[in-house]
């Protein structure tokens, strides 16, 4: 759904939207995806030249890897968090033995791993960033590229 | 049983209203122009990942938070360890899951998202109705706690007019601040809160093992005798109890804080300020720090109330524990009368004030935006309101959501209204979690369906709160003489939100078996929004 009064980047003067820059998070991984886009340059003879269908293709192509890539993060970091927390609820109350063992003085199993839980936390959350920023987010930027290529061509006034 | 002689009283208020006045000046200096809904909502998407983050975690860490959860640390030890973790992982699965499609698909409010693949007023009337029951609860707990509290830390007598002058002051200023601050003078505030708040717990932590010199078997060992409980406070059970229907209510109980804390409409709101998507990204890893830090001082702070008030005094002030935080900073500062108790708990007492009031704000502008923005701009006029206009109805709306929330706040400032904490918490696991999942991420959802998620789990939450164990039946509960708990636990998500789950998947299903041009469009629609969904491409 699109609004009367959608705002979000200043437009263009010359009608379609201006590429953002890229973060400089992207950086490292350039060279990689400006080869990939040479070579597949070099396979069509003028790749912005192509018809419609051929772009509509390789869009649902990019979108589809992202959408895996996206899912598969998803997936593995959600069931993780979620799960190693559950499994820590549930032991807490029907194992009650188990964490209220001793494992160096007066600290418990359980609070041990409660404490725990909360540091794994920095590591997940800097891991998360990490794995993103290499299988997202270059997928993310080649569907945004395919986007304002294939504006350019149909020529959608935005 | 606040010892304090008149010096340390008027320390705090000069700091009470220090902090009112640099808050209200930077927040008026911060607010946006007159005609400008973009900078409004969303203040421009300006704000530095960091400076969002903090504000993100800002608005998360509620009043509500940090005194209910020190307290029941204090009283119940290990299971408000566990309260504390997972109050931090729920922003961590906020990020994980929710936090990047939720950037590209909203724009300033719940129903933008909910709305985009459909269109029509009803969705909007449900987001909206939804966001208010999520919101106002939170609203009137926090703000009927803000009149007990503000007469506990000034050490006024605990007669009704100076609790209802409280509230009235407290609510007043929420309004103002949520009517001319908009989006970036509440991120403001949220920022300034959130660097007290932690510098403070982080001194009173430091206070409190250098109390036990470092040795952390000596904190938990006065801990477990001051609170009384002896070993069974490193045990699970003393917050719910130990039978097989109170283990389930407690498992219960830490899901539905997972899945619904970080849902909660005032929150999600601060993503879509975020520039972009690695921008939300960095914003949420500063909150998610922010938040765990924040976390870890709390467990702290709690053991510490335990072993150095004692249970005893502390239920003796507030039966769920509400005021050890500033209790133990007066038995930190040393003698009553000398300069560093007076500086500790006037810091501590100030921390809680703002914490208050920026918290209130939060949900004071959620509300009021949901209103201008899904009720008036979109349902009432169809998406044609000028931007102008839609500016002035959400000031008024604050105003109006505010007096709404200081009106009930008052009527019911001589109950025990803790459980409204619990009934917000599970309108967002049961209704607004399951909503936002299946809109963002399952492509046969319908209109049937969403309405269904929105309103059935809303419905399911209310109706199971209203005949729960925390409404009547119990010493604790809100009406502790009545009798009508027929639904035997003090939280209702293990069951509303399979409920919001089902009920938005049968919806679906119903739509595509009757109407299958409708769950066409949707699919459809959906297919057409994935790109800017994904990838933020336009």
């Amino acid at each position: 759904m699109t609004f009367a009064d959608e705002n979000r980047y200043p437009p263009s003067e010359s009608g379609w939207r201006v590429p953002r820059p890229e973060p400089r998070a992207y950086r490292d991984d350039a060279p990689r995806y400006a080869s990939y886009g040479q070579a597949y340059a070099s396979y069509g003879q003028a790749p912005r030249d192509e018809p419609y269908a051929h772009d509509a293709h390789r869009r649902s192509v990019d979108l589809a890897a992202l959408r895996s890539a996206y899912r598969l993060l998803r997936r593995t970091s959600t069931l993780a968090a979620l799960g190693s927390f559950v499994a820590y609820v549930v032991l807490s109350c029907y194992a009650p033995g188990l964490m209220g063992s001793r494992i160096a003085g007066e600290l418990s199993l359980g609070m041990a791993l409660g404490v725990l839980q909360l540091v794994v936390t920095f590591a997940a959350v800097f891991w998360y960033g990490r794995s993103a920023q290499r299988s997202v987010d270059p997928l993310a930027r080649n569907v945004r590229e395919q986007a304002v290529a294939v504006g350019r061509n149909t020529g959608v006034a935005r | 049983m606040n010892t304090f002689d008149s010096g340390t009283q008027a320390t705090v208020l000069v700091l009470f209203t220090a902090l009112v006045t640099v808050t209200l000046l930077m927040c008026v200096m911060a607010g946006p122009e007159r005609d400008d809904l973009t900078n409004f909502y969303t203040g421009y998407r300006s704000l530095t990942p960091l400076k969002n983050g903090l504000a993100i975690a800002g608005d998360y860490i509620s009043a509500a938070t940090v005194l209910s959860t020190t307290g029941i640390i204090a009283l119940a030890g290990y299971d408000g360890y566990v309260l504390a973790v997972s109050t931090a992982l729920s922003l961590v699965l906020l990020m994980f899951l929710l936090a990047e499609p939720l950037r590209n698909a909203g724009r300033f409010t719940m129903g933008d998202v909910l709305a985009r693949n459909m269109p029509g007023r009803s969705v909007r009337v449900a987001a909206c109705v939804v966001t208010l029951s999520a919101t106002l609860p939170f609203l009137v707990v926090q703000l009927s706690g803000a009149g007990s509290l503000l007469t506990f830390i000034l050490n006024i007598p605990h007669v009704a007019g100076a609790r209802t002058a409280s509230i009235v002051i407290v609510g007043s200023l929420m309004i103002i601040y949520a009517a001319l601050g908009g989006m970036r003078g509440t991120a403001l505030i949220q920022m300034i809160k959130i660097v007290l708040l932690l510098g403070t717990s982080l001194v009173v932590a430091v206070l409190v093992l250098n109390r036990f010199d470092w040795n952390l078997g000596d904190v938990l060992r006065a801990a477990q005798h001051g609170s009384g409980a002896g070993p069974a406070y490193l045990q699970q059970g003393l917050q719910l109890g130990t039978s097989a229907v109170d283990r389930l209510d407690f498992v219960g109980l830490q899901i539905t804080v997972v899945l619904g804390v970080a849902c909660l409409p005032h929150i999600t709101m601060r993503l879509y300020s975020a520039q972009d998507v690695p921008a939300v990204r960095r914003s949420m890893s500063w909150a998610v720090g922010t938040v765990t830090t924040f976390c870890l001082l709390v467990i702290i702070m709690g053991t510490g109330a335990a072993a150095l008030v004692g249970s005893r005094y502390i239920t003796a002030t507030d039966p769920h524990g509400r005021t050890s935080v500033l209790m133990l900073s007066q038995v930190l500062g040393g003698a009553p009368t000398s300069a560093g108790s007076t500086i500790l708990y006037s810091a501590v007492a100030g921390m809680v004030f703002i914490t208050l009031l920026s918290s209130v704000a939060g949900m004071t502008l959620a509300a009021a935006s949901s209103l201008a923005h899904d009720l008036f701009a979109h349902a009432a006029r169809r998406g044609q309101a000028e931007p102008r206009t839609e500016m002035t109805v959400a000031a008024w709306t604050s105003v109006v959501v505010g007096i709404v929330a200081i009106g009930l706040a008052t009527l019911v400032q001589n109950w025990d209204v803790g459980v409204l904490t619990t009934l917000a918490i599970c309108m967002g696991a049961s209704a607004v979690a399951p909503a936002l999942t299946y809109s963002l991420f399952w492509r046969g959802f319908t209109r049937t369906g969403l309405l269904a998620t929105l309103y059935g789990g809303a419905a399911c939450a209310l109706l199971l709160m209203v005949f729960s164990k925390a409404v009547s039946g119990t010493p604790s509960a809100v009406f502790p003489h009545a009798d009508f708990d027929l639904f035997p636990m003090q939280s209702t998500g293990l069951v509303s939100i399979p409920f919001g789950y089902l009920a938005g998947w049968l919806g679906s299903r119903l739509d595509h078996r009757r109407r299958a041009a409708v769950g066409l469009q949707s699919r459809r629609l959906y297919e057409e929004s994935e790109a800017r969904l994904l990838a933020a491409a336009e």
